[in-house]
This record gives C-alpha cells, structure tokens and sequence, in this order.
C-alpha cells in the first residue's frame, strides 16, 4: 500500500537526518566542502591554467561541475556506510523481519543524500554566484541542473551501494572506493576537457558516465540551451537506471535466501 | 484450537552441516514456550526460518495460520523478532524514544498514535526515565529491554525471544523474566531460545530440549523433570567407572549416567540410597570425594536424553 511505503521510507530517513543532526561537525564539512574546492581551484588553480586548453576564459565556470561532481563522488563512502554497518551489525536482518518493502531500506538512502547533496549543491552555487558566474541556461537552467544532479546523486549512491552488498566486509568495500573514487574522478571531463587528453584517457573518459553529468552541467552555465544537452542528459539517465539495476540486484542477492 | 506455531519436520541445511533436522513443534496460543539447548543446537536458525528470514530446506511451518514461505509478509505482520544481538549501527546516535518511533513507523502503527504506543511500551519496560537518552549510553540490561520494546510496538500475536537475557547481570536477568510473565498474562504467545537451564525452568509453559538440530524432548518442566526420577545423588569419585560398575545393578538404582566430572545416579527417594551407596562403595574400596543429592534439573533431563550435561555441551 502506497501509504505504508511512504510511511516506510521517512520512517527510515528520519533516522539519517536525526543521525546528521547529531554530528555537527559532519554537517558543516559536508556543507562547506564544495565551496572551499571552488575557491581554492578558482582562485588558485585559474591562474595556472591555459585558457586556449580549457576553452574558456572563464575557468572558475568550467570547473563548476567538476566541483560539484568532485562533492557527489565524495559522498559515496559516505553514503553507503551506514547500510554497510546495518549489514554487518545484523540490524538489516531485523529490518528484514518487519513488514516493510525491500526497497524502502535503498530508498531512504537516496532520499537523504539527495537533500544533502541539494543543500552543499545550492551553497556552492551561491559562492559561484557571488565570485561572478552567472548560468548561461538561467533560472529554468538552475532547476535543470539541480536535476541533473539529483540524477548523478542516484547513479553514484547506487554503485556504492551495490559495492556495499557486494563486498563480504567493510574492510574491501574501503579498499576499492578508495582506490577508485579519485581516478573516475580525474579520468572525466571534471577538470581537463576531452579535445585536451591523450586519446586513450579520452576514450575512457567518454564512457564514464560522470563525464556526461559534468557535460551537462557545463553546457547549462557555460554556453545555455544546446542540442548536445538533452542527449547527455538521455545517456546519465540510463546510466543512473543501470546502476540502480545493479544496486538492486545487489541487495537482492544479499538478502537472498531470505523469503519473498 | 488450532496451534499458533506449528512446524512439521522442519529442516535446514547449511553446506554439509544441517543445522536444524525434522523439528517437529506445536505451540499453543498464550503459552510461553522453550526452545533449550547448547549453543549451535539450531535454535537461532529455527526461530529464523519461523520469522521469515530463512527458507527451510524442507518441512513447513505455519505461524498464526500462515505458511512462512507462502505467505511471509503476513507472518510477518503478526510476529515480533528480538534478536540474540542489540544494535550499535542500528541505534547510532539515536535516543531510546526516536529508535522505538522509527520502529513504530516501520511496523505502520497509525501515524497520530505513534508518539503515544512508544511512549507505552517503553513505559512497559521501564525505560521512560531513559527515553530521551542515547541509545548508545544505555547499560546491557537497557539495550535488550529496549530490543524487547521494539518487538512488542504493534502487538504482535507472538514473540520470538532469542536468548533474551544473554550478558545479563541477575537483577537484570530477573527483570526480564517479569516482562515475559507479564506478557503472556496479557495473551502473547512467547517463544523463547535459551541456553539457561533456569531460565527456561522458571518461565516456560512448555519446552523443547533441541540439540544437533533435532528435538529431544518436549514437556512442561516439571513432566520432564519427572520422567528423570524422584531424586538425584551427585557422587564425585576419581573411579567413575568402577563406580557406574557396581552401582547398576543395584534395586534402587533407576539409571546411572556420568558427566566428566560426577556419577548420577537416579533413584526414586535418595534418604534410603545414599547409605546404600555408600556401603557399596566402601565393600569396593572406592573412595569418594562428595556425595550429595537434589532434585532433577533440567540439566538432567538432557544428559538422560543426549548423554552429556548441557553446560559442557556448548
């Protein structure tokens, strides 16, 4: 019934948000995280780029969604952790036992990092905005680009999620985000534009999907309403969709051997 | 009346291990029912697969009238799960209050009354001096009567109690026991796992002795213990066997069965034994070291079924 399920998920939010609200010091970091990489790259780094690389005069713009997609990467250890200790604490096992729909447990997650993400989104966008730039896209582009990143938040929560039920302990499942995190990172188009890369990184950066979040992104601060907008925006769609597959397929087999 | 809990050959595999083996239960609306033995018998894995959590190899199991693996979320409407383990992910950061909200949320209790079932059973179980408190200062005995809250949010028809008062303190311990009286005088039906022989003595209507999977025996205790004799004589001796040897024979000598460090000898009334033995042992030059008699436990009810104590078993 629709109304448990809702019932459902803010019951298992609200036990994220009482959790952030109890750690403090968490919230500030997370919140003013993105907006200290803005001004360290747009105040330092800008002076060091060519702008004939980036193709832009305007750097601080053009690493905008680098930063932004920089933050979502960042909260994925984070936002998987808590699923990964409920599943090896057996509270997981409890939460199977109540009569509750599976997918509340994932939905709750994507619920809360979504906010969270909103928030550190909207106060980077302010600090951009009070360093200068302005979006391209406009209004209509600000509510398009909080989308996009609602969907990058939902592609890259679910792979670490899926990372979370796939592991057999927590001890793997930090080895390989913090092996990977950084390189899905750097090889995108976050802070080097494709034209500037060997042809091998370019090759591996045009299948990462988070090139196509930041693609997106770009083109709504740096050059407004495009035709190349709505087909990157098709492609992070479907990879958002697949990697949610994967998330789900993971929880599955997890709590599999279970019943119904 | 039809059983609440009914399992028929119940069964479940692990690898090559099989960890519960036919178990046959039937337990009856309002009864406080035991499920007794060592650690590793399979009594986690039977409560497990009657709360839905784990498909049986093969068997069946209904729980109030429904098929565990036909109809689990209606099982699961009905059931509460207090688990052997309390949560420190689970509770993190949260206060007692806001975990037993959450809760109350999860198993639908209606929205506007949730405050207030929450308030109710904490209360029930003593903790509204500590509601507001975190979780994560609570004390052993804190924890597990908060676990104990949390299965009771929407007044489930039974409770599966796993190991309830494990790592417990006495007083603790005895406070436990009060709230699962007090639960079955309310019309729950509680099936409780334990390892303690007095626990399962002291509150359980009924109870199955399980070990290797497979039930031993089932009775009320005072049947079980029974069934074992009128009394038991306890002899410590460094000649066991010789000991077992002699005494056998004898009229008054009901069984005989020996644990690694004392000879049991049952007997009908142990006034009119003792002397006996002792005479016997002193015509065979045994010498013993104690010699005492009680009543027959619960311990001598599974060393007669399983040939070995219980609190060696584990």
């Amino acid at each position: 019934m629709a109304g448990e399920w809702v019932q459902e998920v803010l019951a298992l939010a609200r036990r994220w948000f009482i959790m952030l609200r109890r750690e403090r010091l968490n919230l500030v970091f997370s919140l003013a995280q993105p907006a200290i990489w803005l001004l360290f790259f747009g105040a330092g780094m800008g002076r060091a780029i060519d702008t004939r690389v980036v193709g832009t005069a305007d750097y601080l713009s053009f690493v905008l969604p680098g930063i932004i997609a920089f933050t979502v990467i960042g909260n994925g250890v984070s936002s998987a952790m808590p699923l990964l200790f409920d599943k090896e604490d057996g509270y997981l096992e409890k939460l199977m036992a109540m009569p509750i729909s599976r997918s509340s447990v994932i939905l709750s997650r994507f619920l809360y990092q979504t906010v969270l993400l909103a928030g550190q989104v909207l106060l980077v966008l302010a600090v951009a905005f009070a360093m200068g730039v302005r979006l391209a896209a406009g209004p209509a582009g600000f509510v398009v680009l909080m989308l996009t990143v609602a969907l990058l938040t939902l592609a890259v929560t679910a792979a670490f999620l899926a990372l979370a039920y796939a592991v057999p302990g927590h001890g793997t499942f930090f080895a390989i985000t913090g092996f990977a995190s950084l390189p899905v990172l750097f090889i995108s188009n976050a802070f080097v534009p494709f034209d500037a890369m060997p042809p091998w990184m370019a090759a591996i950066a045009r299948v990462n999907p988070l090139s196509y979040a930041i693609g997106s992104m770009r083109i709504l601060v740096l050059e407004g309403w495009t035709s190349e907008l709505p087909v990157m925006l098709g492609v992070l769609a479907g990879s958002a969709v697949l990697l949610l597959a994967c998330g789900t397929y993971e929880f599955r087999r997890h709590t599999g051997g279970r019943v119904g | 009346m039809t059983p609440l809990v009914e399992a028929t050959a119940l069964t479940r595999a692990f690898d090559s291990m099989t960890a519960v083996d036919h178990l046959d239960l039937t337990i009856d609306r309002g009864e406080v029912f035991g499920l007794l033995g060592p650690n590793g018998a399979g009594k986690t894995t039977t409560i497990r697969m009657l709360a839905t959590l784990l498909r049986p190899t093969s068997g069946t199991a209904r729980v109030c009238g429904f098929d565990v693996t036909e109809e689990p979320t209606a099982v699961r409407r009905r059931i509460g799960y207090v688990m052997q383990q309390t949560f420190q992910s689970g509770r993190y950061l949260l206060t007692g209050r806001e975990a037993v909200e959450i809760e109350a949320a999860l198993y639908h209790v209606p929205r506007r009354t949730v405050r207030a079932r929450a308030a109710e059973v904490l209360e029930l179980v003593g903790l509204t001096p500590h509601a507001d408190r975190l979780v994560m200062t609570y004390s052993g005995g804190m924890k597990k009567r908060l676990e104990l809250a949390c299965g009771l949010l929407h007044r489930p028809e039974v409770l599966f109690l796993d190991e309830p008062s494990l790592g417990l303190d006495v007083q603790s311990r005895h406070a436990m026991w009060d709230h699962v009286r007090a639960l079955r005088d309310g019309g729950v039906t509680v099936l409780l796992a334990t390892n303690y022989l007095d626990e399962a003595d002291r509150i359980c209507d009924r109870l199955t002795i399980i070990d290797h999977g497979r039930a031993v025996t089932t009775g009320t205790p005072a049947a079980l213990k029974r069934a074992v004799g009128g009394d038991v004589l306890l002899v410590s001796t460094a000649e066991r066997e010789r000991l077992m040897q002699i005494v056998s024979p004898a009229p008054w000598a009901i069984r005989v069965a020996a644990s690694d460090t004392v000879v049991h000898v049952y007997v009908a009334d142990a006034s009119g034994a003792l002397p006996a033995l002792m005479r016997l042992a002193l015509e065979a030059g045994i010498p013993l070291e104690r010699l005492s008699y009680t009543q027959p436990t619960l311990d001598d009810v599974f060393l007669l079924h399983t040939g070995r104590e219980l609190r060696e078993a584990a």
